[in-house]
């Protein structure tokens, strides 16, 4: 590590560094800052300020009217209570459902496992549009169009798979031989399950709930196909259609993005590293 | 241990997604053969649904779509793993910062950009305008040649983070002894970024990339949001023509037809996708 060689690389690395790396670390910034603050400036610009030429930077009287508008004089606290219910629904009970059956993947063998996970991995990752038909001409059978519990359902689409396929590998992380100590002493399955491997997995757990429950949160197709009807709608779907509700009022439309990204931003930064862990372990963990 | 008590632990969870996603799989197949009535008509609805121009067009925008989104992704997200994985002060406020993108959803990170494209009173324009890189305003998103980069350039900045902390977790998982032999032989920087970093994270993105075309083949919501696929469905990708067949034409069976052979690109990526991340895991 002493050749001069080395040294002469490492001074040039530095000296080239310390102008590449704040450079492209404030254009990065910048890059990913910049329409959130945009946003969040237009939220609170009258509308004269928003249609000038040439646009001001700062608001000269900045004002909550926009957000008067959404939250007092349009549909959208109804369409955040939907979010609020379909989301928390389509979670909690793929969530029910996917604790078991990572157990199950993780834990034991038998015929046909690696077949099963990989219907659930095929689960998360087809492409919604390919099967709205289908699921629409159901849902109108069974009378679930427009219904929160058929959305929670076509939502189980997508938590669902993603929950067990998380689960699955924070199961797999937890030694089983704190489980085999007590399956000695006669505990049960069951009770292993809930006593000893549900507790010890708590951080896995949360990371699956905010993962689906952001996913839900942001879904539009299924949203935009099945919820039609203004007592079902979701944000997404609402903040959609703003431009013609208001003919395209872009105050108000940056105020509802507010109100729709401050949950989302509020968990991220609460629980940032279980969002990072959750990202990368649904993603390609398997 | 060999049970059939695994099975029952994921049976019930088993069921409810057999009914939920394999079960309108094959009842799309069944639609896509069958007209309004029900009656079996072979082949009928494929060549109906392949005759129109628009469908051409919607999927060689969606290949310009998925190719020029991914290229992009994947270049500006392994760029911002590389600076991330260096030292710095802020380090850990700029990688929280870059995550923002990725973090807010789709469709509000699509008015927003909508705002900003806008060609009046957009931002953009300003900026392009008294900075001398346009002359006049350009009509960015209302423009035929303007719209599909300018959508496959807010899902790029969309997605690249999620590129970033990918390759993030795989740069930093890479043994330090790799760098100091290589510092030992005199190499420079890119050396370092050609000969160790990027070859030790190619399994990541290769993943990656995989799952990015997936993603891409089903994001909707920017350009559905922004345009619905115009104009005069310059911006049109498959996935919103099967949409619009199905509710706007109530052409079902049609849109059922275009939506076996989309699920058909799609299956074949999921499993070359889950292939790929086996034998990773098994290497």
């Amino acid at each position: 590590m002493n050749a001069p060689v080395s040294i002469t690389a490492t001074r040039r690395r530095l000296r080239v560094g310390r102008v590449v790396v704040p450079v492209s670390a404030t254009v990065l910034v910048l890059v990913c800052l910049f329409p959130f603050a945009w946003m969040a400036l237009s939220s609170i610009k009258l509308l004269s300020e928003l249609y000038t030429i040439p646009p001001r930077w700062w608001p000269e009287n900045p004002t909550l009217d926009n957000y008067r508008k959404v939250l007092f004089a349009s549909s959208i606290p109804r369409y955040f209570l939907n979010s609020v219910v379909i989301s928390v629904g389509a979670t909690v009970l793929a969530l029910m459902l996917a604790i078991f059956a990572s157990y199950g993947f993780a834990r034991f063998e038998f015929r046909g496992k690696s077949f099963w996970q990989s219907f659930v991995l095929v689960g998360q990752l087809l492409p919604t549009a390919a099967i709205i038909v289908p699921l629409f001409i159901t849902l109108r059978v069974l009378g679930l169009i427009n219904t929160w519990l058929g959305m929670i359902l076509v939502y189980m689409i997508i938590t669902l798979p993603l929950s067990v396929w998380m689960l699955t590998s924070y199961f797999k992380a937890i030694p089983a031989a704190l489980e085999e100590a007590a399956l000695i002493d006669g505990a049960s399955r069951l009770d292993i399950l809930f006593r000893i491997t549900l507790p010890l997995s708590l951080p896995g757990i949360s990371a699956v709930f905010i993962y689906a429950f952001i996913t839900t949160w942001n879904e539009f197709i299924f949203a935009l196909c099945f919820a039609t009807d203004s007592s079902v709608k979701t944000l997404p779907i609402g903040l959609a259609e703003f431009s013609t509700e208001f003919n395209t009022d872009w105050g108000a439309v940056m105020a509802a993005s507010m109100v729709m990204t401050v949950p989302i931003a509020l968990l991220f930064i609460l629980f940032q590293k279980l969002f990072i862990s959750g990202l990368t372990a649904g993603a390609t963990k398997g | 241990m060999h049970s059939r008590t695994g099975l029952l632990f994921a049976l019930p969870a088993l069921i409810v997604l057999a009914m939920l996603i394999a079960y309108p799989v094959a009842y799309t197949g069944l639609l896509s053969v069958t007209d309004a009535g029900g009656k079996l008509v072979g082949l009928d609805n494929f060549r109906e649904v392949l005759r129109p121009r628009a469908t051409t067009q919607a999927f060689t925008n969606t290949l310009w779509w998925v190719g020029g989104s991914i290229v992009f992704q994947v270049l500006f997200g392994v760029a911002t793993a590389i600076l991330l994985n260096t030292n710095f002060r802020f380090r850990t406020a700029v990688r929280s910062i870059a995550l923002i993108p990725w973090v807010i959803p789709g469709i509000v990170a699509a008015t927003t950009w909508a705002w900003m494209f806008h060609t009046e009173f957009g931002i953009i324009n300003y900026m392009a305008t008294t900075s001398g890189i346009v002359d006049a305003p350009v009509g960015w998103l209302t423009g035929r040649d303007t719209v599909m980069p300018v959508l496959v350039a807010i899902n790029v900045w969309k997605l690249f983070p999620f590129v970033a902390v990918m390759v993030l977790a795989g740069l930093q998982s890479i043994p330090a002894d790799l760098y100091e032999a290589a510092r030992i032989d005199g190499a420079g920087w890119w050396d370092e970024v050609w000969n160790i970093m990027i070859p030790q994270v190619m399994p990541v993105i290769t993943a990656v990339t995989l799952l990015l075309v997936i993603w891409a083949l089903n994001a909707i919501t920017i350009i559905f949001a922004i345009t619905r696929g115009g104009p005069a469905n310059r911006s049109l990708i498959t996935p919103i023509q099967i949409f619009r067949l199905a509710f706007d034409s109530a052409a079902f069976n049609e849109a059922a037809a275009l939506s076996v052979l989309f699920f058909i690109v799609c299956i074949a990526l999921v499993f070359l996708y889950i292939r790929t991340i086996a034998q990773q895991e098994s290497a």
